[in-house]
Parts: structure tokens; C-alpha cells; sequence
């Protein structure tokens, strides 16, 4: 097993390849154009040549499996042989990891799946045929299918992920050969930071961390603030216990992620753009802050960017494991270095933000869409999904599925297609229970209720909600009372401790629920958990106080059954020392 | 990632790597307060009140106000590590798997919960209520720079027999502090 390589340019490092050639700066368009024109044809040059192309898949949940060993075993079996060995991100499909790409001359890539580093000499040697898993293309090769055609990609629309297993994410020339950047220039020079603006308006994307406000108009209040300087906060913090999306997003293509802010920075004119990442993603941070040097060499950041008069700065920012910093106004004083609590609002933070200046914060994901809106025009985007929900969105799921995985899939696919099929439904010996949605902010859904679409408001009428798009499928064997007491427990936790209601509250509710797991429940606690979280509910002071009692409530009226068979009459009265040991005990 | 004795910070390694750590302005000098605390806490596995002082007294600030921010955040820790560090993911998909019951018997087994240090300093466990993001594995834990995962008390517990023998082993041959990274 290996340790993370922290350094992508350090010899050892996958990432060493991309940094021998030395970066030019560009001072113009022209100058970049010429740039995105070398990057092309040296990305031709690697796929038509008539080379062995291996590519190892490195993420942080491959590199668990071994992913560095395999890549390592390949560069050792191939030295010398004048093929070429590059790392490139996860796909997203996890159970497949760690998964080697490899084309020969004349074929198309195929990847082979669940690849040890002492399967290499065979796999090179053409002798683990039966492990290809699929085509990367739109033809079948030799009785190989195309990825496409596998259910748990042939349900998705991979805008965000569309370079996510394909090109080196410490490469930013591979990412400018795949388009990265272009967008960037339009808003540069030829669109002026209304336009752009409009263009975001007009696909209405919503936030994607989780509260679905329209983008458009927070980037409009943000570019008619008047106060100087302004900010773009990019909220890159996850710290809920199943979601893992934005720290993908990081991995697989960080160039898409830093266009997005430097995008944000120009339309609504300001100073200087952050990233504030959780401190507990080492590769990510590595990756993205490879990007930010890579694209300060190219002149993509700085004073008068390539010539066109504007400046951008950029800063990254690292977070210390803290749940309540992924709430707007605890981020900023987390990047302003103190405390991270929230603050009453309003000011809402577009007024009043990062050093009392209008700071526009926005989820990672939704500012990784921003290149594309930019290119293909808003409305190209409004037209993906659904008419209140427009676009693609990143899903995770855990639990005990067969096909697990990042997916990208298009607003409007119901829960139930993206369980069966693209998750490949329950792995054997598992009996599906319900789907907790939401992250830790809402309700389960059960097995009858999975025909919802998957957007912003359709799962609001069952108790469920998208959020951010992190789903964890529960089983037969986890009861309903336990997963509540680890939910709530969790909130108990991260409670940041500024306002009375969560502080105290979360900590009732768990002494409740322990209560009930240990057969000292009675009737009445239930009316107290509905009185308790009805407290924490109204009287906390930010979005995650109020949202905390959200997945006890749910479980508790999706399975009440859980609950009340635990319940007794009267509690057993216990001989006081065996409630309190008594000194001499 | 720690080459250095338990328990002893190097004030002077600590005042290297802060000098390191340049800013324009006040404003961010402050932003910078917390990556400072970042490289000590990933260097030391711990961070001192000492090397809090350092870095407030490089950064403009008072001690007090870095000292907060250290127990505050819960990637900090502000007393040593034992020899033996590892992670134990408490997130969503390794509860559903099972993690609770590594927690348990890590309690009843090395009387360890969250946070803390066995008594002979061999091992320090953390509960992660975030997600280490190796989920299809789940239950999971990353002990020193290795992940180990589908695991049940009975392999967690050989898992990490395995790793404080091959540690005594060592010692014993070279009398050194040898650097383990991989163990399975």
C-alpha cells in the first residue's frame, strides 16, 4: 500500500512527467491561442502515434487499492520499450479501481479492470484479455464493449467528469487540449462581465452545495456592489460524512475548477479569488495547488491577464476539519483566521463578506459548470434537466451496492434508475431498507418512493432532500434508532457551540435516543424528540443548527416501527448503584 | 511525516519552517495563521503551546488567539502521538459496514476511544466523522500512511499486531526509529 504522493513533482510522482517541459508565460491571446495549439497537436500526437498509450486511473480512493504500485509496475515493465506511462484520474467507477488504460497502435483504448501491480507483465503481455471491461470510444473492440454501453455509464451525461480518467490532472496542457481555459478567454476579451453574468442568469443553475439558490443572481448582486475590493469564494469544504463529489472535482480535473473562480472573478469584477478546500483531501490540495502554479506560469493569473487590462488574483486556502466551515459565513472567518462560527444574517455575505467586502461564495461544483455555460451559451445549459432544476448533477452514493461510484447524470432521472441501474442495485445478500438523502440535512426515502426524479424540489413533499447530492443506502440489518443516534451524534459533534439551541439540543436528542436503544424509552420521549428538534429547528442560529434534527425526524416517521418497539411502559427502576457507583463499590 | 521523538517539538525547526511563511499585509498574515498551524501539525503530529507562541509571534498575533484556533479545528491535535497513528473512518458507508464495532473493540481491547494514546505510547487513534473516501471498502482505516479495509475487529486487531511487532522487530535489530509506511 502506498503513501499519497503529496508532491506531484517530486521524482517518484506520477505528475514528473508534465513538469520537465517548462512553462512559457503568455502576455496575449495570441500568444495562448498559440499555446492551445501546441497542446492539441502534442495531445494527438500521444493518442495516434504509434506507441503503446498505459494509463493508470490515480485518485485517493484508488491509490488506496494500489494504484501507485500498479502505475509503478508498468513504468518498471515498459522502461526503455518507448511506450508511454501516465497517470490519469479516477473515472469515477470505484469498484473497477485500480483499472489500467492501455492502447496499442491501431486499437482504441481499452481499460482492464481490478488490475494488481503483479497482474502488470501479463496485462502488458496481452495475456488478461478476459479483464477488459471496456472500450474508452463509441465502437466495440474485439468483443470488447464501449464504457458507454455499461449501465452505469450509459445512464449519465458527463459534463463536469468528462476529462475525468482521460487526461492527467497535473497536466495543464492536457487540460487546455481538451478545452480548458477557452471559456476564460471569451470572458476575457469578449464578453463584457454583464454578458457574462447574463449568460450564467440565463442557465439558471442553482448551488449545488446544497440550497439550490440561483447563482445567477447572487453573481448579479456581487458585480453591482459598489464596495472595493470584492471576492470569489470558491466553498470546496466537505464535511459531511458521505458526500465526496467537490474532492473528485479536485482530483480528476482541478483546471476546471480554478476557470470556474477566475471566470466569477472577472464577470463581476473582483480583486481576488479564493478556494478554501478541507484540509483532510492531501491529493486534492496537492492537485489544485498544481493547477494554481501551472496556470500562474502560463499568465492566467496575475496583473493585466495575457494583455487584456484586467487583473486576477488568486489565493487557495486550507480548512482544518471542522463540519460548520462548509457554512458560508464560518468559511470566510475560517480563511480570515479565526474561529469558524456562523454569524447572523444579514448581511448576506454578497454584501458583507470575506473582510467585510461582497464576497460571491459559491459551491465548487456549481462554479465547475460555469466553463461550459460560458462556451455552449446559458441557454445550451437551461436545456439539460429540468425546467427548475437545469443541468447535470454529481451523485455519490455508499452502502451496500454493486457498481459504487462518482456519477454525473442529468436532472429529472428518477432515484430508482440511478439504484438499479447505474448503482447496479443491492449487493448479494443485502435487502434494501431506504436511501438517506441529504447528506446529514434530511429524510430517508423508502423502496415505494424511489420513482421521485432526483432534482431540487421533488424528494422536499417525503422529507428527503438532494443537498449536495450524497446518498447512503441502508440495508435490513442497520435499525432505524441506531442510525439516528450516529446522525445525531454526528451533528452533536460539529456543533460549532456559538448558539444555545444546537449546542444543547443535539446532545438532549442523543441522550433521548440512547435512552430508547437501551430499553429505557417510554412513550413520552417520542413527543419530546418532535419538541426538542422543533427547538433546535426555529431557534438555531445558521443552516446546518436548523437542519440538524432533519434525519432523526425523518427516520422517526419513515420508521416509526423501529422506534416504538424499543419503547416500554415504565423503565425498569434500577437500584441506585447501578445507576451511580457509589464510593467503596 | 514524523522523524522526531514523541513528544518533543523542535522549537528551532518549528521557527525554520514559519520563516518560510511570507505576507504582504496584516490581512494576510491572519489568513496564513491557520495553513502555519497545518505544517507544524503535519511535521510534529502535534503542535505545542511553545510552537503556537512561534507562529503567533511571526504572524502578529497572540498566542491566545492561535491556541483557540489549534482546539478548535479537528484536524489539531495539541499533545503527542503516539508511535502508531491511524484514522478510523466513522463515516456513513463504514457505520452501515460495521465501524462501530472497531470503535468498541478498540475501546475493550487497547482502551482507546477518540483521540487518544495507548498507555505504552504505541498507538493513537482518531475517529474520523468525515470520510477517508475509500468507501467501497468500507469499514476502513488508514494506520501510519496504509489503508486497511473490509475489516472486522478480529482483522483490525491483527492488522495492527502486525504493525507494533514489525516495529519492535526493528528496534531490536537496528536500536533506530525506523520510519514504517506499509505494513500489508
Amino acid at each position: 500500500m502506498a503513501s499519497i504522493p503529496t508532491s506531484p513533482t517530486s521524482p517518484e510522482s506520477p505528475g514528473a512527467r508534465s513538469a520537465r517541459q517548462p512553462l512559457r508565460k503568455a502576455t496575449s491571446r495570441a500568444e495562448f491561442e498559440a499555446i492551445q495549439r501546441e497542446a492539441t497537436e502534442s495531445w494527438r500526437n500521444l493518442w495516434g502515434g504509434d506507441r503503446m498509450v498505459v494509463s493508470v486511473g490515480i485518485d485517493s480512493s484508488s491509490i488506496a487499492k494500489g494504484a501507485v504500485e500498479v502505475y509503478n509496475a508498468c513504468r518498471r515493465e515498459l522502461a526503455g520499450s518507448g511506450s508511454t506511462v501516465r497517470q490519469t484520474s479516477g473515472n469515477g467507477a470505484m469498484w473497477i479501481e485500480p483499472w489500467v488504460e492501455i492502447q496499442r497502435p491501431g486499437q482504441p483504448p481499452i481499460v482492464y479492470a481490478n488490475i494488481e501491480p503483479d497482474d502488470v507483465p501479463d496485462l502488458l503481455a496481452g495475456r488478461l484479455e478476459d479483464r477488459a471491461f471496456g472500450v474508452r470510444g463509441d465502437e466495440p473492440f474485439n468483443g470488447v464493449p464501449p464504457l458507454d454501453a455499461h449501465p452505469f455509464f450509459k445512464h449519465q451525461r458527463r459534463i463536469l467528469l468528462r476529462n475525468h480518467g482521460v487526461i492527467d490532472p497535473d497536466s495543464i496542457e492536457e487540460a487546455i487540449a481538451n478545452g480548458a481555459y477557452s471559456a476564460y478567454l471569451k470572458v476575457l476579451f469578449d464578453l463584457s462581465g454583464e454578458e457574462t453574468v447574463a449568460e450564467v442568469a440565463a442557465s439558471n443553475v442553482r448551488g449545488r452545495g446544497g440550497a439550490g439558490f440561483p447563482a445567477g443572481i447572487k453573481w448579479e448582486s456581487g458585480r453591482k456592489a459598489k464596495a472595493r475590493p470584492k471576492f470569489v469564494v470558491c466553498n470546496s469544504h466537505e464535511g459531511e460524512p458521505n458526500v465526496y463529489k467537490d474532492r473528485r472535482l479536485h482530483e480528476g480535473d482541478p483546471h476546471r475548477i480554478l476557470e470556474g473562480i477566475l471566470i466569477a472573478c472577472v464577470a463581476v469584477g473582483a480583486e481576488r479569488g479564493y478556494n478554501y478546500v478541507g484540509g483532510e483531501y492531501p491529493l486534492a490540495i496537492a492537485r489544485f495547488r498544481k493547477a494554481v502554479q501551472d496556470a500562474e506560469r502560463l499568465g492566467l493569473i496575475g496583473k493585466n491577464v495575457l494583455g487584456s487590462g484586467k487583473d486576477v488574483a488568486f489565493r487557495l486556502r486550507t480548512g482544518g476539519g471542522a463540519y460548520i466551515c462548509g457554512e458560508g459565513s464560518a468559511l470566510m472567518y475560517s480563511i480570515m483566521g479565526v474561529r469558524g462560527q456562523p454569524r447572523t444574517k444579514p448581511p448576506r455575505s454578497v454584501e458583507e463578506g470575506l473582510w467585510k467586502r461582497p464576497t460571491v461564495a459559491n459551491n465548487t461544483e456549481t462554479l465547475a459548470n460555469v466553463p461550459d455555460i460560458v462556451s455552449n451559451g446559458g441557454a445550451w445549459y437551461a436545456g439539460i434537466g429540468t425546467e427548475k432544476s437545469t443541468g447535470t448533477k454529481l451523485v455519490t452514493v455508499m452502502g451496500p451496492v454493486k457498481t459504487m461510484g462518482l456519477v454525473e447524470v442529468e436532472m429529472g432521472i428518477s432515484l430508482r434508475t440511478i439504484i438499479d441501474e447505474v448503482w447496479g442495485g443491492m449487493a448479494d445478500g443485502y435487502t434494501f431498507k431506504g436511501i438517506q438523502t441529504g447528506g446529514v440535512s434530511a429524510g430517508p426515502l423508502k423502496a415505494e418512493q424511489l420513482d421521485v426524479p432526483l432534482d431540487f424540489d421533488s424528494m422536499t413533499p417525503f422529507g428527503g432532500m438532494l443537498g449536495s447530492g450524497g446518498f447512503v443506502i441502508f440495508d435490513e440489518s442497520v435499525d432505524a434508532v441506531d442510525f439516528a443516534r450516529y446522525m445525531t451524534a454526528f451533528n452533536r459533534y460539529e456543533s460549532c457551540s456559538k448558539c444555545v439551541p444546537c449546542r444543547l439540543g443535539n446532545p438532549a436528542l442523543v441522550e433521548i435516543l440512547d435512552r430508547i436503544r437501551l430499553g429505557r424509552g417510554t412513550r413520552a420521549d417520542l413527543p419530546l424528540i418532535e419538541r426538542t428538534s422543533k427547538h433546535i429547528i426555529e431557534l438555531s442560529l445558521c443552516g446546518l443548527g436548523q437542519v440538524a434534527p432533519a434525519p432523526l425526524l425523518g427516520l422517526l416517521h419513515t420508521y416509526p416501527e423501529d422506534f416504538e418497539s424499543k419503547l416500554v411502559d415504565a423503565p425498569p427502576v434500577l437500584p441506585l448503584r447501578e445507576v451511580l457507583p457509589l464510593a467503596g463499590d | 511525516m514524523d522523524q522526531h521523538a514523541p513528544g518533543q517539538i523542535d522549537l528551532d525547526v518549528v521557527r525554520e519552517m514559519v520563516s518560510h511563511i511570507t505576507y504582504s499585509d496584516h490581512q494576510e498574515a491572519q489568513e496564513l495563521i491557520l495553513h502555519a498551524l497545518q505544517e507544524i501539525n503535519e511535521h510534529f503530529g502535534w503542535v505545542s503551546l511553545e510552537a503556537a507562541e512561534i507562529v503567533a509571534e511571526h504572524l502578529g498575533t497572540t498566542a491566545n488567539r492561535v491556541y483557540g484556533l489549534l482546539t478548535f479545528y479537528a484536524d489539531f491535535r495539541t499533545e503527542p502521538r503516539g508511535r502508531h497513528f491511524m484514522l478510523v473512518c466513522h463515516g456513513m458507508a463504514c457505520y452501515v459496514g460495521g465501524s462501530t464495532a472497531l470503535v468498541d473493540d478498540l475501546a475493550e481491547r487497547y482502551g482507546v476511544g477518540d483521540g487518544d494514546t495507548t498507555a505504552d505510547g504505541a498507538l493513537t487513534v482518531q475517529v474520523v466523522d468525515g470520510c477517508l473516501g475509500v468507501c467501497d471498502r468500507a469499514p476502513i482505516v488508514k494506520l501510519d500512511d496504509a489503508y486497511h479495509g473490509q475489516l472486522t475487529p478480529e482483522k483490525l486487531n491483527d492488522v495492527l499486531q502486525r504493525a507494533i511487532a514489525a516495529r519492535q522487530g526493528e528496534e531490536r535489530v537496528h536500536g533506530i526509529d525506523p520510519h514504517i509506511a506499509h505494513v500489508s
